[in-house]
């Protein structure tokens, strides 16, 4: 057995107007991976590809040790998947879909099923057609949660969702992860979501993977330098900086391997440092995607 | 003990699948019961009311048991099972000819009882009576095929489109053929090799039809 919750090591996958380019992933166990990527950046794909519903054209595909898709059913036991576009049925009642998977999966905790119920504030008795859109979304993750799975798989789950029916979900989620054998991938494409939860974070976009790491590094190595550039001084080209926009006096590079030695060469250069930024995750996101483009584009 | 779960997803499909089958049971005993007044009318309005709840039954089972369940987006949450995709298509083959079959095998035997018990129709009908019943479960299998292969609401609306200006066109034609209608009024039943060869056609298609679309699904690489 792996100790990697997920691994993809050069995936493909072609279609008429879309193509998942070389996909090489790793999800060790116990760890959360956030997948962040613009629409239409190859998340759902990857992730279908993952749980053997989409079969790969090229490439290697491992969940929970199971190659995939061809073992997609030993490996589906232990993997929990909610999806944004995933529904209930409408005409019948969580009740009825808590009894359907409790027949199913052996693992099936009845009584964190009701602690979940409580929590979330969901009646069993309810048919799902008569539910909000934050319900129908928390009764997914119940009836995920409760089968106790080894590896969560969300796509895009707290879409739509208010911000309290996120904090909710993602505070379970978090409490789900106690269980330190449980890894969870969580794609989205709200940065502030994956930023709460994830350790690791993974960009994708136009069926790349632009870049994978921890999000600890990530935060660490990207900043935004605020410059003053005086008339006559020429801005270096320095390795680690990924792009300087610059408006008469005022520039602003950004930093995607940031060490304290740069802003010393900008000020060697007779440029005055004046602020050395810190970025968000989303700031990271789409400065990293820009970049990305630009150098498919160049 | 992890067991399979296609047989929950039969489990789940039959639940759901209960309903129609009271309606069309009871729609079709209550045409049935008309049959015995003897009159042409009655004989006529029962024989024809008796067929609407099969045809519903053969066209509505697929467009809402699969077809719906795709545009409602429960497919997803199936397909998150542990299942694999040809496991679903067994699934929902097994679970669908069970749905329909249960009220078609009722009601035809039923009907097949009355005309040999009661008298009013002659027995020469049975042989028709059995090709004409036969009609929806090809119906039912080709529209089954469509929403599963299909993968669209369209190719299921198309399917059943089809069916629906076949029937009236297939009758006609029966009508017009002596080999098939020359011992209809007859009192006892006769199977000619033109009632045979027909009913073993409809058997053979329908079974065809099942086949392909079995193997047409083991065949896709892509279930979305």
């Amino acid at each position: 057995m792996s100790d990697l919750a997920i691994e993809l090591r050069g995936v493909g996958k072609n279609y008429r107007y879309f193509t998942l380019n070389n996909i090489d992933l790793k999800v060790p166990e116990g760890q959360i991976m956030g997948l962040i990527g613009p629409n239409g950046a190859g998340k759902s794909t990857t992730i279908r590809i993952l749980l053997g519903l989409v079969h790969q054209d090229s490439g290697e595909v491992r969940v929970l040790g199971h190659r995939m898709p061809a073992e997609q059913i030993a490996a589906k036991w232990d993997v929990g998947f909610a999806s944004e576009d995933m529904r209930l049925y409408d005409a019948m009642t969580l009740g009825w879909h808590m009894g359907f998977m409790q027949r199913i999966y052996p693992n099936w905790d009845a009584v964190y099923a009701q602690v979940l119920l409580k929590r979330f504030g969901l009646r069993a008795d309810q048919r799902i057609k008569g539910i909000s859109h934050g319900q129908r979304v928390k009764a997914t993750m119940l009836l995920v949660l409760a089968r106790k799975p080894k590896l969560l798989v969300l796509d895009e789950p707290t879409t739509g969702l208010d911000p309290v029916a996120r904090h909710e979900i993602l505070r379970e989620l978090t409490a789900v992860m106690a269980d330190e054998g449980r890894s969870i991938l969580f794609s989205s494409h709200n940065t502030h979501d994956v930023e709460q939860i994830s350790d690791q974070i993974t960009f994708i976009d136009r069926g790349h993977i632009i870049d994978s790491m921890d999000k600890e590094v990530y935060l660490d190595r990207w900043r935004r330098l605020r410059l003053e550039v005086p008339h006559g001084v020429e801005l270096p080209v320095l390795p680690g900086i990924i792009g300087v926009q610059q408006n008469g006096r005022l520039a602003i590079a950004t930093a995607n391997a940031y060490v304290p030695d740069l802003a010393n060469a900008y000020e060697s250069r007779g440029a005055r440092v004046q602020r050395i930024e810190t970025m968000t995750l989303e700031e990271i996101f789409v400065a990293n995607v820009e970049h990305s483009r630009e150098g498919v584009e160049a | 003990m992890k067991g399979s779960a296609v047989g929950r997803l039969i489990w789940k499909d039959w639940q759901m699948g209960r309903v129609p089958i009271l309606i069309t049971m009871v729609w079709g005993a209550a045409a049935l019961c008309i049959v015995p007044w003897g009159s042409q009318s009655a004989i006529v309005t029962g024989g024809v009311l008796f067929f609407i709840p099969l045809i519903l039954m053969a066209h509505m089972l697929p467009l809402v048991g699969i077809g719906n369940e795709r545009k409602n987006k429960n497919l997803a949450f199936l397909m998150s099972l542990p299942i694999s995709s040809i496991q679903y298509t067994t699934s929902k083959l097994i679970s669908s000819l069970l749905i329909f079959l249960i009220p078609w095998v009722t009601l035809v035997s039923a009907a097949v009882l009355l005309v040999e018990i009661r008298g009013v129709v002659p027995r020469g009908s049975i042989p028709v009576l059995m090709i004409l019943a036969f009609m929806p479960v090809i119906g039912f299998c080709l529209i089954t095929g469509a929403c599963l292969v299909g993968e669209s609401e369209g190719w299921g609306i198309a399917a059943n489109v089809f069916c629906s200006s076949t029937y009236g066109l297939t009758w006609y034609f029966m009508t017009q053929t002596p080999a098939l209608m020359a011992n209809v009024t007859s009192p006892r039943v006769v199977w000619s090799s033109t009632s045979v060869t027909v009913l073993a056609t409809e058997v053979s298609a329908s079974v065809l039809l099942l086949g392909l679309t079995y193997f047409l699904q083991s065949r896709k690489r892509d279930f979305t």
